[in-house]
């Protein structure tokens, strides 16, 4: 039905950007055209610009910020570029030049200031940058793929350019939240040959990646228009994981395919407009360089060990004992977290109506930009005891800029005023809304259970980050800290009021992914309840020779999960249908 | 003409927005600093985040951050001599400095430029 993806077949720019709503395997089909571009001996850079960048699961190398050649593919080289530790070189440098001039107590508040989230994302940017306008990185490679983060964080990363050079130009006086970077003339011309070089058709190709479901091909309609733009025109489109054939007999193999089949009946107008290409749905995992050689080469199925599918079975409950759990230990505030794509929202929306069907009120809000609870609840209605709402960044941003207008605006003449709303324009600005806006949500489970669907990985542990900073901060601001973002890390952190869902599927990227969530989450001193294994193909009764493949590849990692990962774990088997509406909702749970 | 210093704490913006809830009191001491830089006094803001070395340069401010450490700051200097510790100067205080009247310090820009022109 689409041709079959071939980088072959595209006119190949020197810098490739692959996008999609997390999970949708940008990381794999970007990682598999390197190879295929390397073993034709052009000399290839793959960079991964992920807060939780898997590339080196993908690849099974240790990777950094530096270039490395990868020892299996001659040609390929690969980095990872970790914001975080971009901002922690960043701010050695800058604080190590002090150490011993100043008191290590000074030090440490510089050092502090420096740790916030806007430090990170100048970092993130500043290395970003640097790749899109060195021309040595372009005389030394033949391609630059970006694999880029969850869309999200991929938005804000590249909507950055644009957003900079004018926070640049309009910047008339201070440094602003761009203080920690000094030199800023020279930036200036840095950022601006990355926009250029963004939104130059013969250097950039943007590669928006779908699964073939409405989902995840919703969200690449919204990526491809918003990155239309901001000036990225040149977009090709590729179907990942598109089940070729089934098996009529197999119920489950029949309803895959035709899901698939019908998704894409249904794709968004003008993403149809975009060129669009197919990669196979296929039984092997798309880990090690082997596997990657063989995705472009159609092989569906490579070695298949049916023995281990009916050996030792594992038996774990369903969601509703993580409801009832929920419930019975009248927990208040419940967030599912875990990768974008794995179905965070339906997980979310699933407990919130198991909740309230138990009699509880219970609010479901979303801090995803891509707010899928609108769809994943159109056109139901409701139960009195249940409400929903979803946390705009734009209207957030804005609605924070009046309340701080209205109140230290007051009594500033026009330039004091000016001077105000200037920093108010600074990047920061939305993280710090946006958590407020959070904080706001929690606080209200003194009323009700709050079920929050949070935002893809990284943006999610930036927001977790800054709850902890701000709480630094605070105790010495003398500015009015409303009472909700007082009481929110204590409560995050209190497992009679917070239950934390890990959601994953059960194949080797989104369970290494979620494990580093945890332990994330720890270091916040916040414990996970529950893991519940989404979308597994093991839990059903397939036939089909790949969909079967599959589940013998997921019964290692669902193994994996029970024993050595999850406190609790339940599993949803693989369902027939998207569940959208609150009447299917409720079929998660019987 | 005397000269003012203010050495700032470690802060991301010197507005105080990038925090958890604006700080008025940083909003009215940006605004007073800008006014009176656009009038040409000489007065100048050293934030600790991204000028740790006028903290190092300046020994008297180098002296106070040894022996009473960061809650020092913010740290005001007039001519080069300690005339406020841990907090900022009043509107009051930095008319009184730089002889100007407080009231001054709120004007529009368009009063400024007719200050100007009859000099």
């Amino acid at each position: 039905m689409y041709p079959m993806f071939n980088p072959n077949q595209i006119a190949l720019t020197p810098f490739l950007f692959f996008t999609g709503k997390g999970g949708v395997g940008k990381t794999s089909t970007a990682c598999a055209t390197a190879v295929f571009l390397a073993d034709q001996g052009k000399k290839v850079l793959l960079v991964s610009t992920d807060p939780a960048s898997n590339l080196q699961d993908v690849l099974d190398v240790e990777l950094s910020n530096e270039p490395v050649a990868i020892p299996s593919v001659s040609n390929l080289f690969a980095c990872n570029i970790d914001p975080e530790a971009s901002a922690r070189r960043y701010r050695e440098q800058v604080v190590g030049l002090y150490r011993g001039k100043l008191p290590d107590a000074v030090l440490a508040t510089m050092e502090e200031q420096l740790s916030g989230a806007c430090t990170v994302e100048i970092a993130a940017f500043d290395e970003f940058s640097h790749l899109l306008s060195d021309e040595d990185v372009l005389n030394q490679y033949d391609h630059v793929l970006f694999d880029t983060a969850p869309t999200g964080h991929t938005l804000r990363l590249l909507q950055l350019p644009t957003a900079w050079t004018g926070f640049l130009e309009e910047s008339t006086h201070g440094a602003s939240c761009l203080g920690p970077l000094s030199g800023l003339g020279e930036k200036k011309e840095l950022y601006a040959k990355a926009v250029e070089s963004l939104s130059n058709i013969e250097k950039t190709t943007l590669i928006l990646v779908s699964r073939p479901d409405v989902s995840s091909l919703v969200e690449a309609n919204r990526a491809s228009s918003e990155l239309k733009d901001i000036g990225i025109q040149n977009q090709i489109l590729i179907i990942n994981g598109l089940l070729q054939t089934h098996r009529p007999e197999d119920g489950v193999s029949t309803a895959f395919y035709n899901r698939q089949r019908l998704a894409l009946k249904e794709t968004p107008d003008a993403l149809k407009q975009v060129v669009t290409f197919s990669l196979p749905y296929v039984a092997y995992s798309l880990t090690g360089v082997d596997n990657l050689r063989h995705l472009f080469g159609s092989y569906t199925i490579t070695v298949f060990e049916d023995d281990n599918l009916n050996a030792e079975p594992i038996q774990l409950p369903g969601l509703n004992k993580v409801i009832d759990d929920f419930s019975s230990k009248n927990i208040r505030v419940i967030f599912t977290m875990g990768k974008g794509g794995v179905g965070k929202t339906s997980i979310a929306s699933a407990i919130a109506v198991g909740l309230s069907e138990k009699g509880h009120r219970v609010h479901l809000t979303t801090t995803d930009p891509a707010a899928h609870i609108a769809y994943t609840f159109e056109g139901s209605v409701l139960r009195d005891n249940l409400t929903i709402s979803s946390i705009d960044p734009e209207i957030e941003v804005e609605k924070y800029k009046q309340e701080v207008l209205s109140t230290a605006g007051e009594g500033l003449d026009e330039e004091g005023l000016a001077y105000l709303k200037e920093d108010l324009e600074s990047p920061c600005t939305e993280e710090i809304a946006l958590f407020r806006a959070f904080a706001e949500v929690v606080d209200k489970s003194e009323n009700e259970i709050v079920v929050i669907d949070t935002a893809p990985t990284g943006h999610t542990l930036l927001l977790l980050d800054s709850t902890e900073a701000y709480h630094k901060e605070m105790s010495r601001s003398t500015g009015d800290v409303p009472e909700s973002v007082k009481k929110l890390l204590p409560r995050l952190q209190n497992p009679e009021e917070t239950g934390v869902v890990i959601v994953t599927l059960a194949e080797a990227t989104p369970v290494l992914e979620a494990s580093r969530l945890q332990e994330d989450l720890k270091r916040a001193q916040i414990d996970p309840k529950w893991w519940v294994i989404n979308q597994s193909l093991y839990a059903t009764d397939t036939t089909d020779p790949i969909l079967k493949g599959r589940a013998v590849s997921e019964k290692r990692w669902i193994k994996v999960v029970n024993e050595e990962l999850a406190p609790q774990c339940a599993v949803i088997p693989w369902l027939h249908e998207e569940k959208i509406g609150y009447n299917k909702l409720k079929e998660f749970i019987l | 003409m005397k000269k003012v210093e203010i050495f700032d704490p470690a802060m991301c913006c010197s507005t105080g927005v990038c925090g958890p809830g604006v700080d008025p009191e940083l909003t009215r001491v940006a605004s007073a600093v800008y006014s009176l830089e656009q009038k040409k006094f000489d007065i100048t803001r050293y934030n600790l985040a991204n000028d740790p070395g006028a903290f190092v340069e300046n020994e008297v401010v180098n002296q106070v951050l040894l022996e009473k450490g960061p809650d020092a700051l913010p740290l005001i200097l007039v001519n080069n001599e300690v005339v406020k510790v841990g907090a900022y100067p009043t509107n009051e205080e930095l008319a009184e400095w730089l002889d100007v009247k407080a009231a001054e310090l709120q004007e529009k820009p368009r009063v400024r430029v007719s200050l100007k022109l009859d000099k």
